[in-house]
């Protein structure tokens, strides 16, 4: 069974036990040695942030995007042609936070029970023995994930959702943070399956890479020519610090004049000639969800409309059909998104 | 369903028919019209079964329109009362012939006939008929509209008062139902509607119509909206309706529960006698009166509209006469009169006469059956009875006045003036100057009027024509006045009356006859080509005295007379002695040899004479040239002030509200967006103040505001647009950031008080000026367009508002309709 299925064997699956804390340690400054407010998310997530981009160079809205995802507890969908560091960034993101990390190499054999888990016979103990899958870890790497058959791709949906997996009828809960970062080939190339609307819609951003500019190019050749960066990358964050930070965002104040902002916007999707299916309620929950994320890591306590406008393409675009026509007119989803944030107007007090 | 849109259109036609009401005297016709749309729509439904070609298929409805007339009107010379037979086809013929004498003889409306209401059924059939034809076979429901408008415009046209507002509100809705019904068809045709808002609130029974409701309720508001701007508009627009729309309450006829006396136009069957061959012997009269008699007058024609000289009398139950005297005639007085007695006879061929020829101004009438008396012009006419082949005895007062009497006479009260003098606006302004130019060195009214005659009859180089036709429109007067100078008594009576009215002189036209020829002393007989139309002149103390501006003799009217005063220096007031000379003296040495009338209401508008104290023109002339000018540059300054001043007033409002102590903490209102908790009122508010003077001083210089651009966004962008200079930048960044935590923040963060927001937004106040071209500057100064913007926002929102009104009243009676259909037995279906 040519599974490739593997702990990274530099974070490795051993670690979800707290690991030792580096240097400068998240806990200065906070409550029961956790993140409580805004400075130290900002402390925390500064530290995150500089961790990945010694790795990746000259992609801070790539890295900004991952870590708005990590903080909304949403699930990380990194799509663009092979080999401008898709996996990179899914790495880095992952080692530099201290839990546990599991990577699934997404081939067209793989099978659901190779990500969920298999119960197998225990000879010794004459009963059935859950072997936990890879999903069972903080972070789950799924590395070309439209390299799998639907059917596998679709083993995914309960545990990304619900946070939860269920084998031979037993359930069996995720530890948080829980998040998967999958990476995949843009549909047109050879030898994907496209990821059924369901899952796409279960992936709260869907982030492409682009290449980097020259500089940057050339940084890479110089630091990737010597070592592999991600060697050297250590922890900066644990697992606790990052809960704690998710409970920060949390408490992000939205207006109401905001919800409804990101609604309209939304609902604006649904209505809109040129696509055939608009954006689900579980949309806007996202939407909404990631504008605190987006708006903590700027050191806001509030959301502006500004948030859900930044992250209107990257969280709505993925989850959009366009008509034929504008198929055919080579409309892309993103491109109707720019226009509806352009047009729909920002809620203001009174008109 | 072409049955449904059949129905429509028959209801529609049927809709619009109703503004024919002013044209009919009693409401029969409408049956008829009833009849008309029922048969054309049989005919119609029948044509489609047998699949007619769409080219042929008004022949199904011709049919049954032709079966229907057999039917109704001649039922009784047709095969089993409905086939026609060439007999009954001859006797539709005759009735519409008949139909079409009446409604030429009369002026609308038209009393009921069976003549009458054949042209109505045929009429309304053959509207219904295209109606049905464009609507249902060719499903063209909007074109539909225009045979309807035709129909609706022709009472329009021919009533001066157009149609009641109800009626054509009636006729708009019928064909808004039209098109609704044509609309749900088409989109009933389509399916479901899949990206509705409400379908799945819709109850599971009506899952498979498609939901329109949405659609409909626009709809239906745009309809309701466009008909009340139809019927409302006319109403504020000067000029389109002078009489406002829901005219025939004040002056119009019909006001306090009388009847218009209806009789035919009055000019019209006067040109009709004058040219008809037959010269039949009218009406014979015996009199004790002095040669030549006065002439008969029929009708008074007291109101001119700017194309023709009409009369309208109202009658009322108490003018009817009961014992044979009349009123005193109006202003006859201290002018010498003498009693007259007449006997007249009138012919038995006269028929339709509803007034009596009689001579002015009559005191006493003695005649059989009920006769009404309208006061102010004596006129004795009947609603039932007419006058041909009655005889009756007439007393009269001739006045006799003396030309000094008339020269005394030229002063005349105000209501006097204002109800005889009146000219509409539409009479140009050159036949006003053309009387005055005639009559230019007179000074009395009298000697205006005596010009005014003499002008028409000998100076002017008028030409009597009896070829020419009756004149239509105020253009065909002027015509006559200036280039034609060719036509027959009702010119030469119209254009001398209106001509004295233009000098302030009270005047009104007479429709009747001349006294005819002498058959045997004191004996005289009118034939039809005596019929005759004159101007009659007010003159206080003598009341309304006979001009004559018609040529008389062989190249004129031939019995036509001019009254001894009319001729000045003329006679002595002995009366009788009235010359049918045709070459009368010549006025022209008729000096000035009146005396002049102190302060008379004598318009005169030349300069020096002794009329130039006249009360204000009655037909709304600025006098001065440049009054209008003053007004309109007053008008001018106001606009261009309005704009600046609502600007201006609009910042004080905004900041004295923004800046005005915060209540107490108990009536501190809670910020809008925010449930948890209340918002210190004053803080927030500054800070939209303060962004809606920012954005209002952008759109002011012509800087865009995007209504999907948050604070933010905005400033990136001003600040690349404007080059902002840093202190003007963090100015800008401050208001924003104020505006920002004001929307979007949690309550407790407060943003920066009102006077340093207002301090930041003067100095972007500055930003913009100094950024913006000399024009735009001056623009934002003198035309703000905020202001425009502040409009527009204040007119949505009263629109959204109405919207939400008229939103719930719509449920309400849903939910009514709804109730009562469920107190209604259910159908067995």
């Amino acid at each position: 069974m040519a599974v490739g299925m593997h702990g990274d064997p530099s974070t490795g699956t051993g670690r979800s036990a707290p690991a030792p804390r580096s240097g400068d340690g998240p806990a200065d400054g906070s409550r029961n040695g956790l993140p409580v407010g805004l400075d130290d998310l900002a402390r925390v997530s500064g530290r995150i942030r500089d961790a990945i981009e010694t790795v990746v160079e000259g992609k801070p809205r790539a890295v900004r995007l991952a870590l708005t995802v990590l903080l909304a507890e949403g699930h990380l969908l990194i799509e663009d042609v092979p080999g401008v560091g898709k996996t990179m960034l899914a790495k880095a993101l992952a080692r530099s936070v201290d839990c546990s990390v599991r990577r699934v190499q997404f081939t067209p054999d793989l099978l659901p029970s190779d990500i969920t888990g298999v119960s197998a016979y225990n000879q010794e103990r004459r009963e059935f023995e859950f072997k936990p899958g890879p999903v069972f870890a903080n972070i789950v790497v799924g590395d070309e994930i439209n390299r799998a058959s639907p059917k596998t791709q679709s083993a995914l949906l309960e545990c990304m959702e619900e946070r939860q997996v269920t084998v031979d009828g037993t359930t069996y809960p995720l530890e948080r943070p829980f998040m998967v970062i999958a990476t995949q080939n843009p549909v047109e190339m050879e030898g994907t399956y496209p990821l059924p609307e369901a899952q796409r819609d279960r992936f709260t951003a869907r982030i492409s890479m682009g290449y980097p500019d020259p500089a940057a190019e050339l940084e890479m050749l110089d630091a990737h020519g010597e070592a592999n960066p991600l060697d050297d990358l250590e922890p900066v964050a644990h697992a606790s610090d990052v809960r704690a930070l998710i409970e920060v965002v949390r408490r992000q104040h939205v207006a109401a004049s905001v919800r409804q902002y990101a609604i309209d916007l939304v609902t604006a999707t649904r209505n809109h000639p040129e696509l055939r299916l608009g954006a689900s309620p579980r949309a806007t929950l996202h939407l909404v969800r990631a504008a605190r994320a987006y708006a903590a890591l700027d050191d806001r306590d509030y959301v502006l409309p500004d948030d859900v406008q930044e992250l209107a393409v990257p969280v709505l675009a993925h989850r959009l059909l366009p008509t034929a026509e504008a198929q055919v007119e080579r409309r892309r989803p993103e491109h109707v998104l720019t226009e509806l944030v352009h047009r729909l107007p920002v809620p203001s007090p009174r008109g | 369903m072409r049955i449904r849109m059949t129905v429509m259109a028959g209801l529609a036609t049927l809709a619009g028919s109703i503004g024919l009401y002013p044209l009919f005297m009693g409401g029969q016709w409408f049956w008829h019209a009833l009849g008309a749309v029922v048969a054309v729509a049989a005919g119609a439904v029948v044509a489609r079964r047998l699949r007619i070609p769409a080219a042929l298929e008004p022949l199904g409805p011709a049919v049954a329109l032709l079966l229907y007339c057999t039917l109704v009107f001649t039922a009784g010379r047709a095969l089993v009362g409905i086939v026609p037979t060439p007999s009954s086809l001859a006797g539709l013929r005759d009735l519409i012939s008949d139909g079409a004498s009446t409604a030429n003889r009369y002026a609308a409306p038209v009393p009921d006939e069976r003549g009458i209401h054949l042209l109505v059924t045929i009429g309304v059939g053959a509207v219904a008929t295209v109606v049905d034809l464009l609507a249902v076979r060719l499903r063209r429901a909007a074109p539909a509209g225009l045979p309807l408008l035709a129909m609706y415009s022709v009472p329009a046209a021919i009533r001066e008062h157009g149609v009641n507002w109800l009626a054509f509100g009636l006729g708009a809705a019928g064909f808004l139902a039209l098109l609704m019904a044509d609309a749900r068809e088409s989109v009933g045709g389509w399916g479901r509607m899949v990206f509705s808002q409400r379908w799945h609130e819709e109850s599971p029974g009506d899952r498979d119509a498609p939901d329109i409701s949405s659609l409909a309720t626009t709809g239906r508001r745009i309809g309701v909206t466009a008909v009340a701007v139809a019927v409302l508009l006319p109403m504020a627009v000067p000029g389109i309706h002078p009489r406002g729309v829901f005219g025939g309450k004040g002056t119009g006829p019909g006001g306090d529960g009388a009847r218009t006396v209806t009789t035919p136009d009055p000019m019209v069957s006067l040109s009709r006698q004058l040219t008809n061959p037959d010269d039949g012997v009218v009406l014979t009269y015996e009199t004790d009166d002095a040669e030549p008699p006065d002439y008969l007058r029929l009708y008074a024609l007291d109101r001119f509209d700017g194309d023709r000289w009409t009369y309208s009398v109202a009658s009322r139950a108490q003018d009817k006469l009961t014992d044979a005297s009349l009123p005193a005639p109006p202003g006859l007085t201290v002018a010498p009169s003498r009693t007259v007695t007449t006997r007249v006879k009138v012919s038995k061929d006269l028929r339709d006469l509803q007034f009596l020829p009689m001579p002015y101004a009559p005191t006493r009438v003695r005649i059989k059956g009920e006769w009404r008396v309208h006061s102010p012009s004596l006129m004795v006419y009947s609603l039932r009875d007419g006058a041909g082949g009655k005889s009756f005895t007439v007393t009269s007062r001739r006045a006799l006045p003396s030309p000094g009497d008339l020269q005394a006479g030229g002063t005349y009260t105000s209501d006097m003036l204002s109800e005889f003098t009146y000219l509409p606006k539409s009479v140009p302004d050159k036949v006003r100057r053309l009387a005055v130019q005639v009559t230019k060195g007179s000074r009395t009214p009298y000697e205006s009027a005596v010009k005014l005659q003499s002008w028409f009859t000998q100076t002017g180089g008028f030409r009597y024509d009896l070829t020419v036709g009756t004149p239509e429109h105020g253009s065909d007067l002027v015509d006559f006045l200036t280039v034609d100078k060719r036509g027959y008594c009702e010119q030469f009576a119209a254009a001398m009356a209106v001509m004295a009215r233009e000098l302030g002189v009270p005047a009104r036209v007479s429709v009747g006859y001349t006294a005819g020829k002498a058959v045997s002393p004191g004996r005289w007989e009118v034939r039809g080509r005596d019929a005759h139309a004159w101007p009659e002149l007010y003159f206080d103390g003598a009341g309304w005295v006979r001009f004559e501006p018609t040529p008389s003799g062989t190249e004129g009217q031939g019995t036509a007379t001019e009254p001894s005063y009319s001729l000045a220096g003329g006679g002595s007031g002995s009366g009788g002695s009235d010359t049918s000379n045709p070459q009368p003296l010549p006025s022209s040495s008729a000096g000035p040899g009146g005396r002049p009338t102190g302060g008379a209401h004598f318009r005169n508008d030349l300069p020096g004479a002794g009329g130039t104290a006249a009360p204000a023109p009655k037909k709304h002339k600025s006098g001065p040239g440049y009054a209008p000018w003053v007004a309109g540059g007053t008008l001018l300054v106001l606009l261009l002030a309005a704009a600046p001043a609502v600007r201006a007033l609009t910042r004080r409002r905004r900041w004295s509200a923004a800046l005005e102590p915060p209540p107490g903490p108990e009536t501190a209102r809670p910020g809008p967006d925010d449930p948890r908790g209340p918002r210190p009122r004053g803080a927030a508010d500054a800070a939209h103040a303060a962004w809606r003077e920012l954005r209002a001083d952008a759109i002011d210089h012509g800087v865009p505001w995007p209504s999907s651009e948050t604070p933010r966004a905005t400033v990136r962008r001003l600040d690349d647009l404007l080059g902002l200079d840093d202190p003007a930048a963090s100015a800008l960044r401050r208001i924003a950031r104020a505006e920002e935590l004001a929307r979007y923040a949690p309550v407790d963060r407060t943003p920066p008080p009102a006077d340093l927001l207002r301090a930041d937004v003067r100095t972007m106040r500055s930003a913009f000026a100094s950024s913006a071209t000399a024009t735009a500057r001056w623009r934002a100064r003198l035309l703000p367009a905020s202001t425009v913007a502040e409009a527009r926002d204040a007119a949505r929102v009263a629109s959204e508002r109405t919207a939400r009104v008229t939103g719930r009243a719509e449920h309400t009676l849903a939910r009514l309709v709804t109730r009562v259909r469920a107190l209604l037995p259910t159908r067995s279906d």
